[in-house]
């Protein structure tokens, strides 16, 4: 961890934004290769000493090598873990000194402790209870009373109906082929079946006293929509509650003995409030999408949402307020300054910001370099107020927060479009625009007629050609559907020439067997110079800039006229 | 580690079966942080390890599945997913899910309703089962699974829905009931607040579709469709450049916008700048070439310019989309007439006789040709089906007349000897402004130019009365100028709020 030691800041740019940041840089180094999420982050001093520690909970970079980090300072101590960490706590077991916190992970079944950094204690969760007709199923095969089929039959009927899921065991042998049911019921029969369910989340809870240096709960929600809380010296559980759906988020408040107020945000896209005496949820907050944080400020219960926006509720499930994120968010925490009794939000967005929200009034935008994945706030080392990232390609970016540095509502960035006045990008017209228009108020008449006796010559010619091709069987209509006409326009412009060419196309791959060659029909002489002055004009159909009048054929100027060079407008 | 090893203890018995729902969590996680990569790399780890059991990571593979587009695959994960454990409501209500996406109603409709007999106080699946309903036009049935949907939890999308089906059965009045109980509900919802200041609007109520556009904005000031919304309104108030300020913002978010361009266009008319108003217009009829309002506008515009050949064309392009459109005519006739085809001009002015029926300013037109043309006896009929109109229009509205129209007709009447039959003052208006909200479900065509005419009536009497002069200053020979281009305005206000609505509810 050579890296970390370079506690200076990034050097010498950006020195002058620095200087009006709220931050200091203390840390920024993009190969730690810490890989994780905001659950398994925490800040303790897990050797009494006065130094925090930061202990994460690293999943390895492809999600394969489960480590515990610790970093002190700056130095990295790591130990692998036997199964990837779902959360990483850290808790006072004891109140008698030395008060040194443990640090629990929570990780497939179980909970593992480690008190000065070394293992202490395995917690597993209890095994589910089994279906008693399954076991009963299971206990007659074992006594060879039925043959496997039979007991396929008699499983999947209790798989259709029953509120309890089967056993693993139960469900694999379903799966068995007809020649291996035998083998599989002779390997397995002895075995009682068992249903073991897995650690989600992990929060901690006061046990009786609020200090901040007080005894703490462990409260683990499972994948069997349930939550627990484990007595922190004996491990037992003391609470059992259940829930509709499997928690996701945890965020509790209170003691346990006294008075304490839970909730657990879950996959079915609700957040659940639970009380002390309540078996089940008292309140429920229907999001319509899924939760992807959820962090207790003050009183208020800020939940952050897959479709890119903070909402925040009262306890009893009001909705205060919502704000609309720029960008998806990725990682959600407390920020909490001591100093000034402050609370805010920080969110982790997918556009490489980190945004600070009080209520719905933003503090603070902090630019990244990379996403921020996980993140938390609070004492580090000595220092009080210590901002810790963690970045999607497995960085970690530290940041101190300036002593004198004061939130005040308008921090972040004003939205742009409202601070400065903009411009609106209206098109400019040209000098020759202006001309013609000028051209077009004196003799519109005439351009208006010539246009229209040209239209109904263009008519007249294309009627003739049509008659004519007709009459000499030329058939330039497409007979059959498999081999469609297609017919080409061309605009061409050359030396003062406006010509058209119309081109026929057999769309098919075989040449059109019959029909006219391109015919070039003339229309007229244009000003090169009007093409050339109004380029920035989208040219359509019916814009009436090109001067109809203008050199047509039968209009009262005639081609005749010198026209090259010139980019003379108006009569002559 | 020391506790890996206690578990080896037992795998020489019988391998131990893995926990199916190892790594939901972490599938989860992976999910709602949108990184698809790296959650479908532990599905297939997981299902691979469970022989394809773990039915949440399934779950979450169709999910993705769906979310990617694929949605007959997901439909088929979804499956195997309730055939695992048939008693979850959540799988059954994802595979009806994927149906309704994939245009099967009717089946999605059968298969919420299997979801429903396992969980009975789902508004999800209600409310689901409503849209269901609305797409098979049963809008009974829809109503009454929205109700239900709201009866158990209350969510804005129901409100939504339930404001849709009100608006698709036609009526206003229960639509804004909904919304207004909506917003209510979620006052900070800027759809909820436009949607309703939309249809106050169209039902001509401009201070409550003021109050909650206004709302809008306060809680998001780039919300593009409560700046068109409101800024057409102060556009009709004649507020220029406020509403031009709106817009700006508007243009920064959405710069493609054809309303947009069109309104902004318009806003510059009002303040006289015709060719940056020609530039927007053009811009908008770039983005859609189709939009027969625009081609209006465009050909207002090139008449007021005097450019009376693009104008024509414009207009003509404006009558092959919309043939049905009386002032559209009348404005061709004008072109017309200034591009001396009197006889084309005539033939429009018929058309526009015969299509509209409210308008006075188009019989006022064509009796001034007719007058002209010294064709009495008809321009005469034309006075008087034009005082006729007016007559009809002083009782059922308390619009204003625009003041330039009313010195035409009376000069028009005093030449044609009928004298001051009309009464162009105005009786008390007071009684009658309280029919308009009463009228409010009819044709909006005649509400929505309220006191918008007189500015704009002013700008284009100034325009065309520019370049003019010269050509007679007497009282009489007034009128043989060729007539009435200060005299139309009306209908292009009345083009753009609706353009603006019509642009929202397409969304």
């Amino acid at each position: 961890m050579a890296a970390t030691s370079s506690l200076q800041a990034d050097g010498d740019k950006g020195k002058s934004s620095e200087a009006s940041s709220k931050w200091l840089n203390a840390v920024s180094d993009p190969m730690t290769n810490i890989h994780t999420f905001p659950a398994c982050m925490a800040l303790a001093d897990l050797h009494g000493d006065g130094e925090y520690e930061l202990v994460v909970g690293d999943l390895g970079p492809d999600g394969r090598q489960p480590r515990l980090k610790v970093l002190k300072g700056t130095v990295l101590r790591e130990s692998p873990l036997p199964a990837l960490p779902a959360a990483a706590v850290t808790f006072l077991m004891e109140s008698h000194e030395p008060q040194t916190p443990a640090v629990a992970i929570a990780s497939g079944p179980c909970v593992y402790m480690y008190k000065n950094l070394k293992p202490y204690f395995k917690f597993s969760l209890p095994p589910l209870p089994v279906n008693p007709l399954e076991q009963d199923v299971w206990n007659q095969a074992k006594e060879d009373q039925i043959d496997p089929l039979t007991l396929k039959e008699m499983l999947e009927g209790i798989r259709e109906k029953a509120e309890v899921p089967l056993s693993v065991q139960s469900l694999r042998f379903l799966q068995v082929e007809l020649s291996e049911m035998e083998a599989f019921v002779n390997q397995h029969k002895s075995k009682s079946i068992r249903r073991q369910t897995v650690i989600t989340t992990m929060t901690t809870l006061k046990k009786n006293l609020a200090d901040e240096d007080a005894v703490s709960c462990l409260v683990l929600g499972t994948e069997s929509k349930e939550l627990l809380v484990l007595d922190p010296k004996a491990f037992t559980i003391l609470a059992k509650m259940s829930l509709p759906s499997v928690p996701v988020f945890l965020e509790v408040s209170g003691q346990f003995e006294v008075e304490f107020r839970l909730a657990a945000a879950c996959r079915n896209g609700s957040v659940y409030m639970l009380r002390r005496d309540s078996k089940r949820p008292k309140y429920c907050i229907e999001l319509s999408a899924q939760p992807v944080g959820l962090v207790l400020v003050h009183k208020v219960l800020v939940v952050g949402s897959n479709q890119d926006s903070l909402h925040g509720f009262t306890h009893k499930g009001k909705k205060l307020w919502t704000v609309q994120m720029p960008a998806a968010i990725l990682a959600m925490n407390l920020l909490e300054q001591h100093s000034r009794g402050l609370q805010a939000v920080m969110a982790g967005l997918a556009n490489r910001e980190v945004r600070i929200y009080q209520d719905k009034a933003l503090l603070n935008i902090i630019h990244t370099p990379e996403a921020v994945t996980s993140l938390c706030f609070g004492r580090f080392g000595r220092e009080d107020n210590t901002l810790i990232m963690t970045t999607q390609g497995g960085g970690l970016i530290m940041k101190i927060l300036k002593r004198t540095a004061v939130f005040g509502e308008g921090g972040g960035e004003a939205d742009p479009l409202l601070s400065q006045p903009v411009k609106l990008n209206v098109p400019r017209k040209t000098r020759i625009y202006v001309d013609q228009t000028l051209r077009e108020r004196e003799a519109g008449t005439a351009m208006h007629r010539t246009f229209q006796a040209d239209l109904y010559l263009l008519r007249l010619r294309a009627a003739r050609a049509y008659v004519q091709a007709l009459e000499s069987s030329l058939s330039p209509v497409s007979v059959t559907a498999q081999e469609p006409l297609k017919l080409h326009a061309v605009l061409a412009a050359e030396q003062g020439t406006l010509s058209s060419r119309l081109i026929p196309h057999g769309a098919s791959d075989k040449p059109p067997e019959v029909g006219p060659g391109p015919q070039v029909v003339t229309l007229g002489r244009f000003f090169p110079g009007a093409w050339r002055g109004t380029p920035q004009e989208p040219v359509h159909f019916s814009n009436c800039r090109q001067p109809e009048g203008v050199g047509l054929p039968g209009a009262g100027m005639g081609p005749s006229r010198d026209y090259t060079g010139t980019r003379r407008t108006g009569s002559p | 580690m020391i506790w890996s090893t206690r578990n080896s203890a037992y795998t020489f018995t019988a391998p131990e079966f893995p926990i199916l729902e190892k790594q939901n969590w972490l599938i989860h996680l992976h999910y709602i942080r949108k990184d698809f990569e790296a959650c479908k790399a532990v599905i297939k780890e997981q299902l691979q390890e469970t022989q394809g059991l773990c039915e949440y990571a399934i779950y979450v593979q169709a999910l993705i599945l769906r979310l990617e587009g694929n949605i007959q695959e997901s439909l088929g994960l979804f499956q195997m997913c309730a055939v695992l454990s048939p008693q979850c409501a959540d799988n059954l209500k994802q595979v009806a899910r994927s149906l309704f996406l994939l245009g099967k109603h009717k089946a999605a409709i059968e298969v919420y309703n299997e979801a429903a007999k396992l969980n009975q106080k789902d508004w999800e699946i209600c409310h689901n089962l409503g849209v269901c309903y609305i797409y098979l036009k049963q809008f009974d049935k829809a109503q009454d699974q929205l109700l239900s949907a709201l009866h158990l939890n209350r969510h804005d999308l129901t409100y939504i829905m339930l404001g849709k089906i009100f608006l698709l059965k036609g009526d206003l009045d229960k639509a804004i009931e909904i919304y207004k109980k909506a917003v209510e509900f979620s006052p900070e919802n800027t759809e909820l607040l436009t949607t309703l200041g939309l249809l106050y609007l169209q039902l001509g109520i401009y201070q409550k579709a003021f109050e909650h556009l206004g709302n809008t904005l306060t809680y998001d000031p780039t919300n593009h469709k409560a700046i068109l919304a409101a800024g057409s309104m102060m556009q009709t108030h004649g507020d220029f450049d406020v509403a031009l300020t709106k817009y700006k913002v508007a243009a920064c978010g959405v710069t493609e916008s054809p309303p947009l361009w069109n309104n902004i266009a318009m806003c510059f008319f009002g303040k006289k700048k015709y060719v940056a108003a020609i530039s927007c217009l053009k811009r908008a009829n770039y983005l859609a070439p189709l939009e027969w309002k625009i081609l209006y506008n465009l050909g207002l515009v090139h008449l007021t310019m005097q450019q009376y050949a693009s104008a024509f064309h414009f207009l003509s392009a404006a009558i092959n989309f919309q043939p049905k459109m009386g002032e559209l005519y009348m404005l061709l006739a004008v072109a017309l007439t200034n591009l001396e085809d009197t006889e084309n001009a005539k033939r429009a002015y018929e058309e526009a006789v015969r299509l509209d029926k409210c308008n006075p300013l188009v019989n006022l037109n064509y009796a001034v040709l007719l007058y002209n043309q010294g064709e009495k006896r008809d321009a005469l009929a034309q006075y008087q089906e034009m005082e006729k109109k007016v007559n009809l229009l002083k009782y059922s509205s308390s619009l204003e007349f625009d003041p330039e129209m009313m010195e035409v007709a009376q000069k028009l009447g005093a030449a044609l000897q009928v004298g001051e039959a009309l009464v162009w003052t105005k009786p008390v208006k007071d009684p009658k402004s309280k029919h308009q909200t009463a009228s409010t479900s009819k044709a909006t065509c005649f509400q929505q130019p309220l006191g918008s005419n007189q500015a704009l009536g002013q700008a284009m009497s100034s325009a065309a009365t520019y370049g003019k002069l010269p050509s007679g200053a007497g009282g009489t020979s007034q009128l043989t100028k060729p007539p009435s281009l200060p005299l139309e305005p009306e209908p292009t206000m009345e083009a753009q709020p609706a353009e603006a609505s019509a642009q929202t509810r397409e969304k």
